[in-house]
């Protein structure tokens, strides 16, 4: 079974005899490397060889988060601290020095951490100025980790632990070096990620990462400012990408983004009217270019539409200030619009399903009962309903009750 | 040294255009003798390619032939003033077969099966036009699935609607045959008009995916469809983008060089300059006596003639003009489409009736296909023009006008026509000349493979168009043993 187009390798073969072996071999490989590393990790020796261990077992087992905390331990009291243990640094907010992780050690152990480190600073040219450590050995190593996990995340592109690493080493980067230098690094995550949702653009880690990228980028910590605008660009263009139109992430994207997008323009009242036309003019076109079986995305960004002019208490809008009356005969439009567009996609269930809401939530706004007229057309449209989509029977028999009710 | 009529031939094979090229290819791993002739000095027949030498050199046959009317004309103006003017004749290659190779064809995946794909370099064609006599823009996009119809303002949302409905019937067709069966001889015009409400516009633009050079009232929609469907569902196959390519260094040319190549490292006879003037099919000794123009008579099993022109009923003639310009025409080369690659050829399409002309009506569709040096057909900064239309009285005047009117409409200030190669091309209706490669080709050519094999094509042990590598011949293995 694929996911949105992405197929999903069957994972269990038939096997030969001499597979059968071959496998139990690399078991019993992995198992070896699993043990040694957790015996050096209790040992706390946290080496550049031990570092090695763990890629070489995370390069099989993503998964295996223990490694991955195994792997951050390393890093912070192992490899970083003696980046920066051989400056003259004083600002070390979250790696404690050697001494302290390693107070119920032997001798030994400190004395090969110690000795990793001298062979660390003979490689070393740049002279301990920077208040933040040996950026240049400590960017090196969070550039090795990146490059690692990358050939990793393209072969196990949703395990969450590749994610959530790779920030927890970005961060890494904020804390301990240069603003401009983990910026860049940012930036370069930004490519990263844009790369990806081209390969499958509605993987959501993907989109989720992106967010968080962005915020990096805008924060003040790393000199930011406001990327709204190249973001809501960014959803435009995937929209009208391959797929485009049925990519609920990227429609979800642009609804978040608009409220500050808005703000951030200073939209006026006639600019924010003109802004929710053309963004209807849009998302209804992408209904019109849809056909059999039709995208669901698409007529959820309508519903958000719809919801920042019925429902926006509370709720994000984008014309804050409409009088009552503007919004009843905006509703009364979209009814009409949408009558219009059920003449020839008699079998679309989503404009019978918006034309019963979107009526009733006109006489919620009018703050009346529903007319006989509507009445009775909300009743042809669920029989409409009960035939498309037979599923949802009992939705459609509440529904039914409701109006009953009225 | 051996004449040719001390061999007992196996077949001869009578022309080296692009058809019998791939049959010699695909006999090149048979044990069969082969005597392959070509009446003239070079290699491709029809579908040749030539430096502007050889231009000069060509001298068809014009009261009889294939080709016919050749005109040309060279840019004569003062040319030291200018800087980007006609280079030397070796800097250009131009094909008598500028034919476009969709990727679903069975083609490409023979030239892999058969090892010779890696002498061919492929380029994208991307970026199809239809040019809108009314204007502006006297260009638009042809749109080539959903995103560009979503994309297109000039399309309101009935229409998009009316067009999203035919693709998605189109690219299924041959599964939905009561939708269109009884339709198959209309007109695709009416066809689309009637069952999928389209307005004449949208016609027009499905209707240029065909290729068709007939007026849109003579396309049929048996036809079509394939055509339509071949063209939709090619796109993206090769990478995003694009759904079309051509060989580099002349097209058809190149690739019936290739062939022929490969037929006589595998033990073919070649020779060139050398046409059948007779054959006599000797059947009570089931050989074939052929008369050579240079004087021999060779005895062969099996004879492929030259593909002639017909005359007469059977025959109809393009017009065909070759024109290099003076620019790169780089709006034409834009890409669209995110992660495609740089595309070598642009389409542009005139419908009938956009060209208007004082001493003349449009009334055939003109095809004119745009290369960009990257094709290896001329220097860098300049295009090669190929314009394709119906033979009509009036055909020359059209085709130029097309020339001139896809100029304009580039906006390209600094372009200008530096060369001109009219001519009319004969041919039988059986094969008739196509922009786009036609997979029948291929069923000619296995038909005739399997007639020449006999038994060895008929039991499987031979499998058409299917080689090994061929050890040591390819210079770029290093390793002779890793296969």
């Amino acid at each position: 079974m694929a996911s949105h187009g992405i197929p999903r390798p069957a994972t269990t073969a038939h096997r030969t005899e001499q597979q059968l072996q071959e496998e139990q071999l690399q078991i019993q490989e992995y198992r070896d490397l699993e043990d040694l590393i957790r015996t050096k990790i209790a040992e706390r020796q946290y080496t550049l060889e031990v570092l090695q261990l763990t890629s070489k077992l995370l390069k099989k087992n993503p998964e295996y988060y223990t490694i991955w905390n195994d792997r951050r331990r390393l890093l912070i009291y192992g490899l970083f601290s003696e980046s920066s243990d051989s400056s003259s640094s004083s600002k070390e907010p979250s790696s404690s020095s050697p001494t302290v992780t390693t107070s119920t050690s032997s001798e030994g152990v400190s004395s090969s951490a110690v000795s990793t480190a001298e062979n660390l600073t003979t490689t070393l040219h740049d002279p301990p100025s920077r208040n933040r450590g040996k950026s240049g050995t400590i960017l090196d190593l969070i550039k090795g980790e990146l490059e690692f996990l990358f050939p990793i995340m393209i072969k196990f592109p949703k395990c969450y632990w590749l994610w959530n690493y790779r920030l927890w080493i970005l961060q890494q980067a904020n804390e301990r070096l240069d603003p401009d230098i983990a910026r860049d690094l940012w930036n370069r995550e930004l490519i990263l990620v844009g790369k990806m949702l081209v390969k499958d653009s509605r993987n959501f880690h993907g989109w989720g990462y992106r967010r968080m990228v962005v915020t990096q980028l805008e924060s003040q910590e790393l000199h930011g400012k406001s990327m709204v605008e190249s973001e809501f660009e960014y959803t435009t263009k995937v929209i009208h990408g391959l797929n485009g139109l049925s990519n609920f992430s990227a429609w979800h994207r642009r609804s978040k983004l608009i409220p500050t997008l808005l703000d951030q323009r200073g939209a006026d009242d006639a600019t924010r009217q003109q802004f929710l036309e053309d963004e209807f003019d849009l998302i209804i076109s992408a209904m019109y270019t849809d056909s059999y079986p039709y995208a669901q995305s698409a007529w959820f960004y309508y519903q958000f539409l719809m919801t920042t002019v019925t429902d926006y208490v509370g709720h994000a809008t984008i014309t804050p200030n409409w009088t009552q009356e503007d919004r009843v005969v905006f509703v009364t439009r979209q009814l009409a619009v949408l009558g219009d567009m059920l003449d020839g996609a008699e079998d679309c269930k989503w404009v019978y399903d918006a034309l019963i809401e979107y009526t009733l939530a006109l006489c919620q706004m009018e703050e009346r009962e529903p007319l006989p007229d509507e009445k009775t057309d909300c009743q042809s449209w669920l029989m409409e309903l009960r035939k498309l989509d037979h599923l949802r029977s009992g939705r459609w028999d509440d529904l039914e009750i409701s109006l009953e009710k009225r | 040294m051996e004449s040719l009529s001390d061999t007992k031939w196996d077949v001869v094979i009578s022309g080296t255009g692009l058809q019998h090229s791939l049959l010699a290819l695909a006999l090149s791993r048979s044990d069969k003798k082969i005597l392959h002739v070509d009446h003239n000095e070079y290699y491709g027949g029809a579908e040749a390619a030539f430096s502007l030498q050889e231009v000069d050199e060509w001298h068809p046959d014009s009261s009889t032939g294939t080709f016919q009317n050749v005109t040309l004309w060279k840019d004569d103006a003062d040319t030291s003033s200018q800087s980007n003017k006609l280079s030397f004749s070796r800097a250009y290659t131009l094909t008598l077969s500028p034919q476009i190779i969709y990727t679903k064809s069975k083609l490409l995946g023979q030239l892999v099966s058969s090892k010779v794909y890696r002498q061919l370099e492929f380029q994208a064609v991307g970026n199809w036009w239809i040019y809108n006599g009314e204007g502006p823009p006297l260009l638009k996009r042809l749109p080539n699935g959903r995103e560009d119809i979503f994309r297109d303002q000039g399309i309101d949302n009935r229409a998009k609607r009316s067009l999203m409905k035919f693709l998605k019937f189109v690219v299924d067709f041959e599964n939905q045959p009561e939708l269109w069966e009884a339709d198959s001889e209309c007109s695709l015009q009416d066809f689309l008009s009637s069952r999928f409400q389209l307005p004449p516009h949208l016609q027009s633009i499905i209707t240029a995916l065909t290729l068709s050079l007939d007026t849109p009232g003579r396309t049929i929609v048996k036809w079509a469809l394939p055509r339509i469907s071949r063209h939709l569902t090619s796109i993206g196959v090769f990478g995003p983008g694009f759904g079309a390519v051509i060989p580099k260094w002349g097209g058809g040319a190149e690739i019936a060089q290739v062939a022929c190549r490969a037929g006589a490292v595998g033990g073919g006879v070649y020779v060139l300059g050398t046409g059948v003037t007779n054959a006599v099919d000797d059947r009570d000794k089931e050989r074939w006596r052929i008369e050579l123009s240079n004087g021999e008579t060779v005895g062969t099993k099996h004879y492929i003639p030259h593909s002639g022109s017909a005359n007469g009923s059977n025959s109809r003639m393009v017009s065909k003009t070759i024109a290099v310009v003076s620019s790169t025409l780089s709006s034409l080369f834009v890409n669209s489409t995110e992660g495609s690659p740089l595309a070598a050829v642009s389409v542009v399409v005139f419908p009938s009736g956009t060209l208007h002309l004082e001493e003349a009506t449009q009334d055939c569709p003109v095809y004119v296909m745009v290369h960009s040096s990257e094709t290896g057909e001329c220097p860098a900064g300049q295009c090669v023009l190929y314009a394709t239309t119906l033979y009509s009285a009036t055909s020359k005047p059209i085709l130029d006008a097309a020339l001139s009117s896809l100029i304009k409409s580039t906006e390209c200030s600094d372009a200008r026509l530096l060369y001109t190669l009219y001519y009319d091309q004969q041919e039988d209706i059986s094969s008739p000349c196509d922009l786009a490669f036609d997979d029948r080709i291929l069923e000619n050519v296995e038909e005739q493979w399997k007639e020449a094999m006999g038994s060895e094509g008929a039991d499987g042990s031979s499998l058409f168009m299917q080689f090994e590598e061929r050890r040591g011949i390819n210079p770029d293995d290093d390793n002779d043993d890793d296969y």
